[in-house]
């Protein structure tokens, strides 16, 4: 008991540990909050408990075979995490990807990220308190674009469809029209979100002004994707460095300038109207021809070198940094993960807001776990 | 730069043309780094003493303002030492370059980068647990995805077994030319 006057009235911090089995967590993340009563005055984030070690076991194994690691490594994003792979091989082995494979590829990575973002917004919806109907409405759309991944690669969640040079074979006949299909269904969902969600009171309430950071904190901390377009960075690796064929369409960069959560949230609906357009203008531009190129050798070897990809995939920069010594397996492979470098800003969006704030700000970010520990 | 790098820096930069190569020579005055032209990216090779003055020097230029850390990461050469690799972006100039800096075997530290960038942080606490470079003044130095206690063993190095079964099959299943010839 505490006789002395002067602590009567003192007050201690409490440290509460988040994870890293928690559903608020989005996978295995831990993080261990000191809080003021409803206040948090500091995080301290634990990762590494879906650590498997994907980048020596890439070393090990040769070009083709990496592949399926991709997947493993963002599995919300799989064909966007193979893209930056197997670009990353072509490069080193100089292979030219014909134009039907290269139009494919662009469809597919837009509507995985349209499935990622979907994605984002039923979960992001449970995190802010608004449990069942937008969930269970991203997971409508979500099913449809998943449905026409499977027709087409034969795998729902990992995909291996991406080859180095092309694809591993070429898409169903009514490709054309199933993308269609989809992207009706998808537009519709996109229009349900926005009506339940960008004006609902509740909503805007629980995020608006909540995870401020700045346009300078962002770029300084390394953060990508629409977590530092929201802040007013248009840092977007489709316009400023363009692959594939983004140069030759038309379609704008999404950002917001508030920084808040509800900016990123409305960077990400932004977006998935972006990729819609995307891939409406790729399937007019999809015509018949080789989807591999003609000379292919059987083994793949790459000449001695090293090369750093970066693709936009939809939680920001994905980058594959290959480094070759001759023969048929990269040397040294390393992957850069958006959410790695997303999460470390973690802290600073969040000491100062409430214990429940920082669940969300944490949900804004969009990570994926297996992508931050590798 | 001096008259004796220079002349060795010749051939390299000889296909340096039309690279930011000439700006980042300049920013990097007094320090003798030597650039080669990567497949996407030019890289720049630092001696590892300087590194945080060089990369320093490459965010405060006004033409290059190399304020992004794209990735940092380390690529063990066996032998030859480990390359710590820094992976840069210009967020308004939009250019990038590659810095490297090779750490002889014997002397694995080097300075910290979280001066210059904080997303230098986590990114220089998996290549200290990944590959055993100390970075000499990091603000936070423990293991990020590897547990507390796994401080003495680097597994991104290319004599660190890949698993068990390497050990008990006497020789690593790693990287080999003469393998599937």
């Amino acid at each position: 008991m505490v006789t002395e006057s002067a602590h009567e009235f003192e007050t201690q911090d409490l440290l509460l540990n988040v994870g890293p089995q928690h559903p608020s967590t989005h996978g295995v993340f831990r993080m261990v909050m000191q809080v003021d009563g409803e206040v948090v005055r500091d995080i301290i984030p634990y990762i590494g408990y879906l650590h498997r070690g994907a980048e020596k076991l890439c070393e090990t194994m040769d070009y083709r075979q990496g592949i399926g690691f991709m997947d493993r490594t963002e599995y919300l994003a799989a064909m966007n995490a193979e893209l930056s792979y197997v670009m990353a091989v072509e490069k080193l082995a100089e292979l030219e990807v014909p134009d039907r494979a290269q139009w494919i590829r662009m469809i597919l990575v837009e509507l995985n990220r349209l499935a990622s973002h979907l994605m984002f917004m039923g979960a992001f919806g449970i995190d802010v308190g608004v449990f069942g109907t937008p969930f269970i409405y991203a997971w409508r759309e979500r099913e449809a674009i998943i449905d026409l991944f499977e027709e087409i690669s034969g795998d729902r969640m990992m995909y291996a469809y991406l080859r180095p040079g092309g694809l591993a074979w070429d898409v169903p006949t009514n490709f054309v029209a199933r993308c269609r299909e989809v992207l009706t269904a998808v537009n519709q969902g996109i229009a349900d979100f926005d009506g339940l969600l960008t004006k609902n009171e509740i909503f805007v309430a629980r995020t608006q002004g909540i995870g401020y950071i700045s346009a300078a904190d962002a770029i300084d901390f390394g953060m990508s994707g629409p977590s530092i377009r929201a802040s007013g960075v248009p840092l977007d690796v489709r316009r400023e460095e363009p692959y594939l064929k983004y140069n030759e369409i038309k379609w704008d960069v999404i950002t917001e300038t508030d920084g808040d959560v509800y900016a990123r949230y409305l960077c990400r609906l932004g977006e998935m109207r972006e990729s819609v357009k995307i891939v409406e203008q790729c399937l007019e531009q999809l015509q018949p021809g080789a989807i591999m190129p003609e000379k292919m050798p059987r083994m793949l070897r790459t000449p001695p070198g090293e090369v750093y990809i970066r693709t936009e995939a939809p939680r920001g920069e994905f980058g594959v940094y290959m480094v070759s010594k001759g023969g048929n397996r990269p040397y040294r492979l390393k992957v850069r993960s958006a959410c790695l470098s997303n999460l470390q800003a973690l802290k600073h969006m969040s000491v100062g807001q409430y214990v429940a704030d920082a669940i969300i700000v944490l949900g804004s970010i969009d990570i994926v776990l297996s992508e931050v520990d590798r | 730069m001096t008259s004796e790098e220079s002349t060795e820096a010749t051939a390299p930069t000889a296909t340096l043309d039309g690279t930011i190569w000439a700006e980042v020579d300049r920013a990097l005055s007094g320090i003798t780094a030597t650039a080669e032209r990567g497949v996407l990216d030019v890289i720049v090779h630092v001696p590892p003493a300087e590194i945080v003055r060089a990369l320093k020097a490459l965010k405060a230029d006004a033409t290059l303002n190399f304020d992004y850390l794209r990735s940092l990461t380390a690529v063990d050469n066996e032998d030859e030492g480990i390359d710590v690799v820094y992976h840069l972006y210009s967020t308004t100039a939009k250019h990038n370059l590659t810095v490297k800096a090779t750490l002889p075997t014997d002397n694995l530290h080097i300075d910290t980068a979280t001066t210059v960038w904080r997303a230098a942080n986590w990114l220089e606490r998996e290549t200290a647990e990944m590959f055993g470079v100390r970075f000499t003044g990091h603000p936070d130095p423990r293991t990020l995805l590897m547990p507390e206690d796994m401080d003495d063993t680097f597994p991104l190095r290319k004599d660190h077994p890949l698993a068990e079964i390497e050990i008990l099959q006497g020789e690593g299943m790693g990287y080999s030319d003469e393998e599937d010839q």
